[in-house]
């Protein structure tokens, strides 16, 4: 069950969209979804799966972690695709019942807004398949360091993520071991009402908490005894570099935008 | 009879997926009631996957436990007996702590066996007994003891679900030598007065010589070795070998046997040693024990 959470999860490799810098990485997945919203025909949407395609197999991510970044969403999907189907104000009516009409708007509104989604979420799954937590925050940190001019804690904020990321595994695992150590005193989570199971989950959360905070403070002390003291003159291990491949993706990108806009325009 | 059998028993996690892999496999043990093992090896090499296949908290993907020579996952519906008949305690047990009392904590194990009043009451005064705590401490709040009380609280939680097999995965970890000695005796004490068997995870080659019967080592996912312990000091060089470390006498007869000298490596105590030594001098033959 705690295995399962994939949403956000690296997959480590060495392929060229791997090795590609994180801040432009996140620029061009921000550029991606503007593209994705700039859509305005199924040509456009043929771009945007080529596209995905092409970083699919650069990459070498198994298509099966893509769909199943997607299916904790199936659920959003469906219902936007619904909502759409009998929401739509067109004039080619092919159904109607009571209240409910379905026009040939409404089902093309209903394939879009589905497509746009699922490839929302296609697209930032690959950033963060292919992208580790650390080196997302370090790229956040340097795309918004000029708000450090208006005092804006940019460095902290970024150690505050890193340091949140860095733990949720670390807490997936040690949530594993306490709801293991409780089932092996008889502990029950998977039968009873809903107050039951509800209640079954103090033995679980009261040591979780307590070792979060011991956590905590042991990390805070290792901090401080390497004296630690936020951002100022601090140099980085890794630097984050732009390469040629960088300036070939950005021309990747730039030529699907020119081609989405050219379907707008002429298809 | 409760023996714990396993049958061709082979564990993998994360199937299809880059963290794919096998964590045990070919193992097929056959523990008899009443025994002390100790089953050591190294960080990784399968032994805390391994025990925690005897109550079935993770289901084997091929082979069999069987308890009593019944397959515990006949009836998956009755695997909570199967966890009251086979208690484990976790490493860092005291981790798991979370009642507002110690009295509440240690019931939190038997109650979930259906136990109450009276009977629940003696239960969790014999755990309490068995791991030396004096019966002040039980209106007290776990989170008050120190780290050695609260790990005896821990393992007095599942002694009261008074298992036929209990199971400890590193029960000294952490502590410091006192504090070690005092719940290996305390576990030898368990064992003797109540009969049951008793398995202890361990890293430290020198504890389990001292209160295992027979020993299981573990080595890359495999049983390496299982037997008793002069058989298995016996191979010390082996044990070397995988990089486990030996006794220290055992260590120094090593090198004595190296150095020409006719003595028994198979020496794992002092006082052995010490024999031995002396039978040498005597002029006897190697390898008579």
């Amino acid at each position: 069950m705690l295995s399962d959470i994939t949403l956000g999860q690296f997959f480590p490799g060495k392929s060229p969209v791997h090795k590609l810098d994180a801040r432009v990485k996140l620029i061009l997945t921000i550029a991606y979804i503007v593209a994705l919203f700039m859509v305005s025909n199924y040509f456009g949407y043929l771009v945007i799966v080529g596209l995905i395609g092409l970083v699919l197999a650069l990459s070498k991510i198994p298509f099966s972690m893509l769909l199943k970044s997607l299916k904790p969403l199936i659920f959003i999907i469906a219902f936007t695709a619904v909502l759409n189907l009998f929401y739509g104000a067109g004039e080619h009516v092919l159904f109607e019942y009571g209240f409910l009409r379905i026009t040939e708007e409404g089902i093309r509104n209903a394939i879009m807004m589905s497509l746009r989604i699922i490839f929302l979420i296609a697209g930032t799954s690959l950033l963060t398949y292919t992208t580790s937590p650390i080196m997302l925050t370090d790229a956040i940190e340097r795309l918004l360091s000029p708000l450090k001019k208006i005092h804006l804690p940019v460095h902290e904020l970024a150690m505050m993520m890193t340091i949140a990321l860095r733990f949720i595994p670390t807490l997936v695992e040690e949530t594993g071991k306490i709801m293991s150590a409780q089932k092996a005193r008889g502990a029950d989570f998977e039968s009873g009402s809903l107050v039951s199971r509800v209640k079954a989950l103090v033995p679980i959360l009261v040591p979780l908490f307590v070792s979060a905070f011991r956590r905590a403070d042991e990390l805070a002390t290792a901090m401080e005894c390497r004296c630690y003291h936020g951002g100022e003159n601090r140099t980085r291990m890794k630097q984050l570099t732009i390469a040629g491949r960088d300036f070939a993706a950005c021309g990747v990108f730039a030529l699907c935008i020119a081609l989405i806009v050219l379907c707008n325009i002429y298809l | 009879m409760y023996d714990l059998e396993l049958r061709n028993l082979r564990y993998e996690y994360g199937q299809k997926t880059p963290f794919h892999k096998v964590a045990i496999r070919d193992v097929n043990l056959r523990f008899e009631e009443g025994e002390m093992i100790g089953i050591i090896g190294h960080t990784g090499s399968g032994k805390s996957t391994l025990v925690q296949h005897l109550n079935g908290l993770l289901k084997p993907t091929e082979g069999e436990v069987l308890l009593g020579g019944v397959n515990i996952w006949e009836n998956a519906k009755r695997i909570k007996e199967v966890r009251s008949r086979v208690g484990l305690v976790f490493q860092y047990p005291e981790y798991q702590l979370f009642e507002e009392t110690v009295f509440r904590d240690i019931a939190f194990g038997p109650k979930n066996m259906g136990m109450e009043g009276e009977t629940l009451e003696r239960a969790v005064h014999t755990a309490l007994d068995f791991v030396g705590l004096s019966p002040e401490l039980l209106e007290k709040s776990p989170f008050e003891l120190s780290g050695g009380q609260k790990r005896r609280v821990a393992i007095a939680g599942v002694i009261a679900m008074s298992p036929q097999v209990l199971i400890l995965d590193e029960p000294t970890a952490g502590l410091d030598p006192r504090g070690r000695d005092e719940i290996l005796a305390r576990i030898q004490d368990y064992h003797k007065r109540t009969g049951a068997t008793v398995l202890i995870v361990s890293h430290s080659m020198e504890d389990v010589a001292r209160f295992a019967g027979r020993v299981l080592v573990m080595n890359h996912s495999r049983v390496e070795l299982f037997d008793t312990v002069p058989n298995i000091f016996k191979r010390a060089e082996r044990l070397c070998e995988i990089g486990l470390a030996v006794p220290q006498v055992t260590r120094v007869f090593l090198e004595l046997q190296k150095a020409g000298i006719p003595v028994n490596p198979g020496v794992y105590t002092v006082e052995d040693a010490v024999r031995e030594i002396c039978r040498i001098r005597e002029g006897g033959d190697a390898g008579a024990q």
